[in-house]
């Protein structure tokens, strides 16, 4: 069961270490989680390597491992996530959103979609626009 | 506003949803003009692709002015005439920096879900199923258009919609199989599929240099669109005749075809008699989700050491990949999603220039409600149908 | 998905109607322990039956298209009514339970399956031409066969070019 993730952003690892001390930039899951987060520089122009490592088992066994896999809230799935979006914020300068997921990359999110159309006055406040 | 929707397999309807707005800064709303169906949108109605939702706006090719802007978008002003590429992409990972738009890093907010299926995500598409980030489409009367400071062209010139609608996929998509090719001057191209892509695909290859360029179908109206509009110089209809391997090595004195352009994809219509049964019935049981006889027929004709380009649009796993052949000719397979941003200015020249007229493709323009029609006629060949246009 | 979900489509259920009557015809009875008894007989004639009007379906197995998809349904039905009544109508199944267990099971075999198949017999065309004709702002004909070609060779670029 892999309890590593990896992702590489465009930056040096001195400016990505800084981002990732910053309000707005840290990521929430990685940070309540156990996780050893480790920053190297990635081969040729491609940037610096993020790698997080989730020491502590899943509580609950094997069971509670696919409960949590089901409902969208695997940590592995959950790491993920915050790395795509500190990536997204730190290249870009925000998230990509879009109809289906008006939160950005959400792993709950992706279990339950909204439709591919343009969301009503009431939902924007909801997601946070 | 009116938008045409998926509404289950074979069945699409235009509804009342709610008009787009500015989610992030570098967004723009752009008030639709012109819109088209695209093959791959049939791939979508056919039901297989997977991730679709009822209510899912469909429609990657698009253009119109823009009405809305984010704080983030210097490049364009209310009021602008622009044409949307249809792969959202943000300019600034390292993919984008490196022109492979298509497979942005940071513009699929559903890249888990894309990670799982195919390895890695590829970049946000508009209006193409949840797999590609669930993004409202174009075949509607406005729609919000992410990273609008890199994408969108601005149409200065007094072209006609349908003159540059296509800057939005097709014609760069047809390009960028022929550029796959890597041709020099003198070649012979043999194009799988003579749809909207692969008209564009062999006038693509004429403007590059070709000398021969072969199109193959089984529809005799869509050969002889290419032979009178898009330049190509042979034809071959496999309807008449199914071998097309044979016939091709007949076309080019026995050597095969220098490079071929798969422009057809997983709905491959031909396959040779058993083959094609036992394919229609993995893919009713979804054991299969691909076609395979276009890539395979072009593995086989290619001529050795030659190129296979795939622009035809693949969704998941394919049996009986001629793996031997491939390996032993020597062949180069290369393929992708059109990298549209890059294309979009050399083609814009090559159409103020006066060197394309792109808007022969189109056969049918009709008003937006008629989208179920548009979407039957185009899927079943009706009408002598090759392109439909829809206006909002 | 729609409820009741109905994944069979006219080609998938064709795969079944030539699997089902190819196993009843000839391996069936054996299998269920009633080879040699009236049960055979009436279940080989039905899988053959089946078959049969199979190929005169109108679906894209079908050989000869002649019986409509959703006709073709109707006959699934009361065929597999028909042959879960037979043993109670002969009155064989006082003989023991697998003189009627068979027929009742391949008919609700045969039920289960028509209520997962779509019976729109999707694939054909379902559009109005004449709407689209009168609709089409643009003349196809005219598109495709009249007029210049829409491409310039390079030879005739760079001839332009220099004059």
């Amino acid at each position: 069961m892999t309890r590593k993730a990896a992702i590489t952003i465009l930056g040096s690892p001195e400016e990505i270490k800084k981002r990732w001390g910053e309000a707005g930039y840290r990521p929430d899951y990685i940070d309540s989680a156990d996780a050893g987060v480790t920053f190297k520089p990635a081969p040729g122009d491609r940037g610096t390597e993020i790698h997080v490592d989730l020491d502590k088992t899943a509580p609950g066994g094997k069971l509670g491992e696919m409960a949590m896999k089901l409902s969208g809230r695997e940590p592995l799935a959950k790491v993920k996530d915050d790395l795509r979006r500190f990536k997204a914020r730190v290249e870009t300068g925000g998230i990509p959103r879009s109809e289906g997921s008006p939160e950005g990359e959400l792993a709950e999110r992706k279990l339950k979609q909204r439709p591919a159309q343009p969301l009503e006055k009431s939902e924007l406040e909801k997601v946070g626009v | 506003m009116r938008a045409n929707v998926w509404n289950g397999r074979n069945s699409v309807e235009v509804e009342n949803v709610p008009d787009p707005t500015i989610l992030n800064d570098r967004d723009a709303i752009v008030k639709i003009s012109s819109t088209a169906i695209c093959g791959s949108d049939l791939h979508l109605y056919d039901g297989y692709i997977p991730t679709m939702k009822k209510g899912d706006i469909l429609g990657h090719e698009f253009m119109g002015e823009v009405v809305e802007k984010g704080k983030g978008v210097a490049n364009l002003d209310i009021g602008d005439r622009v044409v949307v590429p249809f792969p959202i992409a943000c300019g600034d990972c390292w993919a984008c920096k490196h022109e492979l738009y298509s497979v942005c890093e940071n513009t699929n907010p559903n890249a888990g879900m894309a990670e799982k299926v195919f390895g890695h995500s590829s970049a946000g598409i508009f209006g193409y199923s949840h797999l590609t980030g669930g993004y409202a489409g174009g075949q509607a009367e406005y729609a919000r258009v992410p990273f609008a400071d890199v994408g969108p062209i601005k149409i200065e010139e007094d072209f006609s919609d349908e003159q540059v609608l296509f800057l939005s996929d097709i014609f760069p998509t047809g390009y960028f199989g022929a550029d796959l090719c890597d041709i020099q001057g003198g070649e012979t191209i043999a194009v799988f599929g003579a749809g909207p892509v692969g008209q564009f695909a062999i006038a693509s290859a004429v403007l590059m240099g070709a000398e021969r360029v072969i199109a193959i179908d089984q529809y005799d109206y869509r050969l002889q669109m290419a032979l009178n509009k898009a330049g190509a110089t042979d034809i071959v209809d496999f309807s008449k005749d199914p071998d097309i391997v044979e016939q091709l090595k007949e076309l080019t004195g026995g050597r095969g075809p220098d490079a071929v352009i798969d422009a057809v994809g997983m709905e491959a219509a031909h396959g040779h008699g058993a083959l094609h049964a036992a394919e229609r019935v993995k893919q009713a049981t979804r054991s299969e989700s691909d076609r395979g006889h276009a890539l395979r027929d072009a593995i086989l004709a290619c001529r050795p050491g030659g190129i296979v380009s795939v622009i035809g649009v693949y969704g998941g796993l394919l049996d009986k990949f001629p793996s031997g052949a491939f390996m032993n000719k020597g062949l180069q397979l290369r393929a992708g999603q059109c990298h549209v941003q890059k294309y979009l200015k050399p083609l814009y020249d090559h159409i103020r220039n006066g060197d394309i007229d792109p808007s022969f493709v189109v056969t049918h323009r009709m008003e937006l409600g008629r989208a179920p029609d548009g979407f039957e006629t185009f899927k079943h060949k009706q009408d002598e149908c090759v392109k439909v246009v829809l206006k909002p | 998905m729609a409820f009741p979900p109905r994944p069979v489509d006219s080609t998938l259920h064709g795969v079944v109607d030539y699997m089902a009557g190819a196993t009843l015809t000839t391996v069936f009875p054996r299998l269920a322990g009633i080879e040699g008894t009236r049960s055979a007989r009436q279940i080989r004639t039905a899988g053959a039956a089946h078959a049969t009007y199979s190929t005169m379906t109108d679906y894209p197995l079908g050989i000869v298209k002649a019986i409509p998809f959703k006709a073709h349904l109707a006959l699934d039905a009361v065929g597999a009514l028909a042959l879960a009544a037979t043993p109670f109508v002969t009155g064989q199944y006082r003989r023991g339970r697998s003189q009627w267990v068979p027929h009742v099971a391949l008919g609700l075999f045969e039920l289960a399956s028509l209520a997962m198949t779509d019976p729109t017999g999707k694939g054909e065309f379902h559009g109005d031409i004449e709407a689209v004709r009168e609709a089409n702002q643009e003349d196809p004909h005219r598109k495709i066969y009249e007029g210049p070609p829409a491409v310039k060779r390079p030879v005739e670029v760079a001839a332009l070019n220099s004059a």
